[in-house]
């Protein structure tokens, strides 16, 4: 079996933001193939699912970073799916969460992705980074004025239409 | 900062390496997808949709334990195609793909003999001991290509159930002791 074995897992007090696997593709394809992946262009087939996870997975070879499986640090169940990430069709790279329904209302993509923009500046060394949502995202909206991010325009993607940029507060502003 | 695949394969033929995945094989590949020639096999695709297949196929070998094989050009590295052992969620049994990213790399038998290759190493490595490839029936230039493999047209084999794919052929490849 191969593993990318250097995608780094980090740790928050609840979670482990760690390489997915193929043993996540019921969870992930569950989350796919209900109405909570509308807002990333969702409901997808299992099949879609599978060829996503693993894109995920590629990312970070073709990358050099990616997302992550957030799951729960006592029982490794799957949560969602949080980190950089950066289509070759985006304008700049974003910190991306997505949060399966066992996730929901518990803070669980907040602390996620505060691990993964400390990540992002401490380790990458990036200067900036913005968050993106598709309007009526209400609860995407709220988590990135949670974590500080202002709105900072908009950009027309062809395959996902308009979407709404948030831009996080810089390594500076938040030392 | 390097993030890799770890402990894949490397094949070596007369005039071709082949190995796994790597981010160097990303714009080659992506303009493959995007172009005309990728017309049978669901593209030509938009750029979004090219740079998340380029990642699935790295990401394949990671889920699967196995994947296809990027094959170069031995002397100068420069990636050509895809070929190998190859199994996404929908298919209904493992399949060798293949495909040549661009026009000049026809006509010199280089898929055969890396798609040979592969086959090869899916069935001593991987405990493989049949494998189709599903081909659209206008794709002239793939058909003939499973022929030069021994692999046979298989009408009683169903393929994916997927939008777009009526009518695909699938020809079942010789078995291990068949090319022993």
């Amino acid at each position: 079996m191969t593993h990318p074995v250097l995608i780094p897992t980090l740790e928050t007090d609840r979670l482990v933001l760690r390489a997915p696997a193929a043993t996540d593709l019921d969870a992930y394809a569950a989350f796919c193939q209900s109405d909570r992946s509308a807002g990333v262009g969702g409901p997808f087939t299992l099949d879609d699912s599978f060829h996503k996870l693993s894109a995920i997975i590629g990312q970070w070879s073709l990358r050099g970073f990616g997302r992550w499986m957030v799951a729960d640090k006592q029982s490794n169940e799957p949560l969602g799916i949080v980190g950089p990430f950066y289509p070759i069709t985006w304008p700049e790279p974003e910190i991306a969460w997505t949060v399966f329904a066992a996730a929901e209302g518990r803070g669980i993509a907040h602390e996620a992705a505060l691990a993964a923009r400390a990540y992002v500046y401490d380790t990458l060394g990036w200067d900036t980074v913005i968050s993106c949502t598709t309007p009526g995202n209400d609860r995407s909206v709220a988590l990135a004025r949670r974590m500080g991010a202002q709105r900072d325009g908009s950009f027309h993607h062809a395959d996902y239409g308009e979407l709404l940029i948030w831009r996080h507060p810089s390594p500076e502003a938040l030392a | 900062m390097s993030v890799t695949l770890s402990d894949t394969p490397v094949l070596e033929t007369d005039r071709l390496i082949l190995r796994a995945p790597q981010a160097g094989d990303m714009e080659p590949g992506m303009a493959f997808l995007m172009d005309d020639r990728a017309r049978f096999m669901g593209g030509p695709q938009s750029r979004f949709q090219a740079w998340r297949t380029m990642g699935h196929l790295t990401g394949h070998w990671v889920m699967r334990g196995y994947g296809l094989f990027i094959y170069c050009d031995k002397a100068s590295g420069t990636p050509l195609g895809a070929v190998g052992p190859f199994f996404p969620e929908g298919w209904v049994e493992p399949e060798f793909g293949w495909s040549a990213w661009t026009s000049a790399t026809e006509g010199k038998g280089l898929v055969a003999e890396a798609a040979a290759a592969a086959r090869r190493w899916a069935y001593d490595t991987q405990g493989w001991t049949t494998a189709v490839s599903y081909i659209d029936r206008d794709n002239a230039r793939s058909i003939a290509l499973a022929k030069r493999l021994g692999a046979v047209l298989d009408d009683q084999a169903a393929y994916p159930d997927l939008p777009g794919w009526e009518g695909t052929l699938v020809f079942r490849h010789p078995g291990p002791e068949d090319l022993a």
